[in-house]
């Protein structure tokens, strides 16, 4: 496959999980902003997602949901993320199903549509979310039952699962920040409780360990449980195989890249719970990050600027 | 139901030739099909139809984007919904005229680049062939596959009021259009549903797979790398080559993808460098190699040329095809016809006079007000000058250009093209068109696509039907 190509198609994918993520936490922080605004502040969010010469800063729901959906500003408001998206698959149409290409592209003129902008002062900003999650639940399901397991969709997973990774990371360490300003351990369980629910683990953390919030738990679930599809580990076992499927298809060359994953998913999962915390959980967060970063750029520069 | 107001008021321009209508206003027949339609469809249906082929083309991206403050704006080329319908008997005119020419030019390239019979023998002058722009010397001599230069022509004809087709360009380099010939099928089976099958309308979903095989027998390689190379996502038939691409199952490159190595070409992947074969390209002469043509360009492939002239990549269409569209060299096309192959011409051309010479001049400079003057290396409709409309200011600074450079001006008769009824405003009305058809040459001969892109000019009583100048298209039905 042509690099830049797979280029595009990483990207594509890592866009999409992006919006998906960021809209997920928009959702939860606006449920939890209900109860306790001083506790949920907007301004983490904004400073998360936004350059570091960014001024804007609002503790407005509304305005904080349209600066970060909206505004071109923004590099990572939704409208950009999606415009960008389409972009990619736009000239990667060849490679993907035509479905998801009118998926993408629908889900681009939702959101360019003139009136949608003002509708979100007007509608429950719940149901404005969801309608735009709802567009990365058909970006899913497309990619499940309209394309071929060949390269084009190995180098997607690679994408949403490096996004992915990183995003659990991000909003891990944006509540530890807050964890760590306070001692109150109800308002400390109320932040790993919206934690859980910003990554979508929530239900499952109380079918398996009931209405008891242990950090330690917690942590275990979020970085090492091996059923969980968004935990870390799950995560990078999943960029594991994709990596060595491209090699064992011939599309990729075998490297190092394949043996900096082995090692960071056996560094996760035999991680205990004791060692994480004797580090500090947000060394061990720094650790990871930086581990795919040189994954992420290995990738890059290895197949797709040095292919002469 | 019986649709009385959308047939209302139909004002047949003057002087000019109707698809639907005959001269006493009868319906000619093969617009029957398509009028037992819409007599029996209300406005509201018909307005629905309307939107929902928008809508279409929306949805499917079938789109280019304009930039305005940093916004893009997608815009869709305006369709129309009421199909251009040809006879068998026209279309037969057309497809053998179309291939009669095709032949006659690919042997004009062939002995432009080679024994320069033509010129020798008093057929046309030499300087007009060395002072054309888009003459390649660095074609001269060199070998083509099956001597085919002209893989893919898209010819625009017009009719004129006498009811016969002329060629108004030949189309040689790069014409594009062709993905709305498909996709505007594509809506017309959504917009009238059983009426195509019904009538036996020739289909055109066979051009992908047509040129494809045309690409693949370029090469000696039993399964060739194919692809297609485009300037970029922002070319304006950016999405005709994606669309192409996709419907042959080629890969669809850029400039950067590609590199020269030891007088081959291969593209980047991620398993290292893969040979490419055969390259449709959908860049133009002088931005394919930096090495030997516009040094800035970074739409090419420096190298390629040198590859090309080894025979070790295919270059479609061939480098150097344009000398044979230059707007200067039509009026030598039905010499070159009688020239080459001994007949006459099918296809009329266009009375067109050459300003280089002062009785042409002259002539032109008397009758201007039923002139449009051309630059003979121009196209997209820009730089010219409708007499017509112009006034006495701009005629005579227009002239005073002119005569700077009068060798790279033609004047043509003010043209009547043939008008089609267009759903305007939910009535129909009449509307200039012209038709784009698509020629594919290769070893066995040329195929043409049965139809092509029929384009409208939207205004009212406008001659321009290019779509960077308010044109739209309509769909283009052959009778069997």
């Amino acid at each position: 496959m042509l690099s830049r190509v797979a280029n595009n198609l990483i990207w594509l994918d890592r866009y999409m999980e992006r919006g998906n993520g960021i809209l997920s936490l928009l959702k939860v922080n606006f449920y939890a902003n209900q109860d306790s605004p001083e506790l949920f502040s907007w301004s983490p969010i904004i400073k998360n997602y936004t350059r570091a010469d960014n001024t804007f800063y609002t503790e407005d729901a509304i305005e904080c949901i349209d600066f970060m959906v909206f505004n071109i500003n923004n590099p990572n408001s939704i409208l950009n993320i999606v415009t960008k998206a389409r972009e990619n698959a736009r000239s990667v149409q060849e490679h993907i199903s035509k479905e998801l290409w009118l998926c993408i592209n629908s889900y681009y003129l939702f959101l360019t549509k003139k009136d949608l902008r003002e509708k979100l002062k007007e509608e429950d900003p719940l149901v404005f979310l969801d309608n735009l999650l709802d567009f990365h639940l058909k970006f899913y399901g497309n990619i499940e039952i309209t394309l071929e397991r060949g390269p084009a969709y190995f180098f997607m997973t690679i994408g949403k699962y490096l996004e992915r990774v990183l995003q659990i990371s991000d909003f891990t360490a944006m509540k530890l920040i807050e964890i760590a300003k306070t001692s109150d351990s109800l308002e400390q369980s109320f932040y790993w409780k919206n934690l859980l629910l910003s990554i979508g683990g929530y239900q499952l953390y109380l079918k398996k360990h009931k209405s008891s919030f242990k950090e330690d738990h917690i942590i275990t679930m979020i970085f090492q449980d091996t059923l969980f599809p968004r935990s870390v580990y799950y995560c990078i076992n999943k960029l594991n195989r994709h990596v060595n499927l491209l090699i064992e298809t011939g599309e990729l060359e075998k490297n190092n890249i394949e043996f900096l994953l082995g090692k960071l998913e056996s560094t996760i999962k035999y991680t205990t719970i004791d060692s994480i915390n004797d580090q500090g959980l947000d060394n061990f967060i720094k650790g990871i990050k930086e581990d795919i970063k040189n994954i992420s750029f290995s990738i890059n520069t290895v197949y797709f600027s040095n292919v002469n | 139901m019986n649709n009385k107001h959308l047939f209302s008021s139909y004002d047949l321009l003057p002087n000019t030739w109707d698809e639907m209508y005959s001269i006493d206003s009868d319906i000619r027949s093969q617009y029957d099909i398509i009028n037992e339609y819409l007599r029996s469809t209300s406005p509201e249906i018909l307005f629905k139809k309307e939107e929902l082929s928008k809508q279409l083309f929306m949805n499917q991206g079938v789109t280019f984007t304009v930039y305005n403050n940093n916004e893009g704006i997608e815009k869709i080329f305006p369709f129309d919904i009421v199909p251009r319908i040809l006879t068998a008997f026209e279309w037969e005119k057309i497809d053998k005229g179309i291939k009669q020419r095709i032949k006659a030019l690919n042997l004009f390239i062939k002995d432009i680049y080679h024994d320069q019979f033509i010129i020798n023998d008093g057929i046309i002058p030499a300087e007009l062939i060395y002072s054309c722009p888009n003459f390649l010397r660095q074609m001269k001599g060199v070998k083509v596959p099956h001597d085919i230069y002209v893989h893919i022509a898209g010819v625009d004809l017009i009719r004129n009021n006498d009811g016969e087709f002329y060629v108004l360009e030949d189309n040689l380099r790069t014409p594009s259009g062709v993905s709305y010939m498909l996709e505007n099928r594509e809506i017309s089976k959504r917009i009238f549903p059983g009426v195509l099958s019904k009538n036996q309308i020739r289909p055109v979903a066979n051009y992908p797979n047509l040129l494809y095989n045309k690409l693949k027998e370029l090469s000696d390689q039993n399964d060739p790398n194919i692809v297609l190379l485009t300037p970029g996502i922002y070319n304006s038939a950016y999405y005709e080559h994606t669309t192409l691409a996709r419907l042959m199952g080629i890969e669809l490159v850029e400039g950067s993808d590609l590199v020269v190595k030891d007088h081959f070409v291969f593209m980047k992947t991620t398993n290292g460098l893969k040979r490419v074969d055969v390259i449709y390209r959908r860049v133009d002469d002088e931005f394919l190699d930096p090495l030997e043509f516009n040094a800035s360009s970074t739409l090419g492939v420096a190298g390629i040329m040198a590859a090309y002239r080894k025979g070790n990549v295919n270059i479609v269409n061939a480098p150097g095809t344009g000398i044979a569209d230059d707007k200067a060299i039509y009026i030598y096309v039905p010499d070159m016809i009688k020239y080459y192959l001994e007949e006459d011409p099918i296809l009329k051309n266009i009375e067109t006079y050459q300003l280089g010479k002062p009785d042409e001049y002259d002539h032109v400079a008397k009758h201007i007000k039923d002139m449009v003057i051309k630059k003979t290396d121009g196209s997209g409709g820009y730089g010219m000058l409708m007499g017509h409309e112009a006034s006495d200011e701009e005629i005579k600074d227009y002239l005073e250009n002119v005569r700077k450079n009068p060798d790279n001006f033609i004047a043509q008769p003010i043209l009547r093209l043939s008008t089609a009824p267009c759903c305007i405003d939910g009535k129909l009305s009449p509307r200039c068109i012209d038709l784009r058809p698509f020629a594919l040459s290769g070893k066995d001969g040329i195929d043409i696509t049965p139809g092509g892109l029929t384009r409208v000019a939207l205004k009212k009583g406008s001659l321009v039907v290019n779509s960077s100048q308010g044109g739209g298209s309509k769909d283009t039905w052959v009778i069997q």
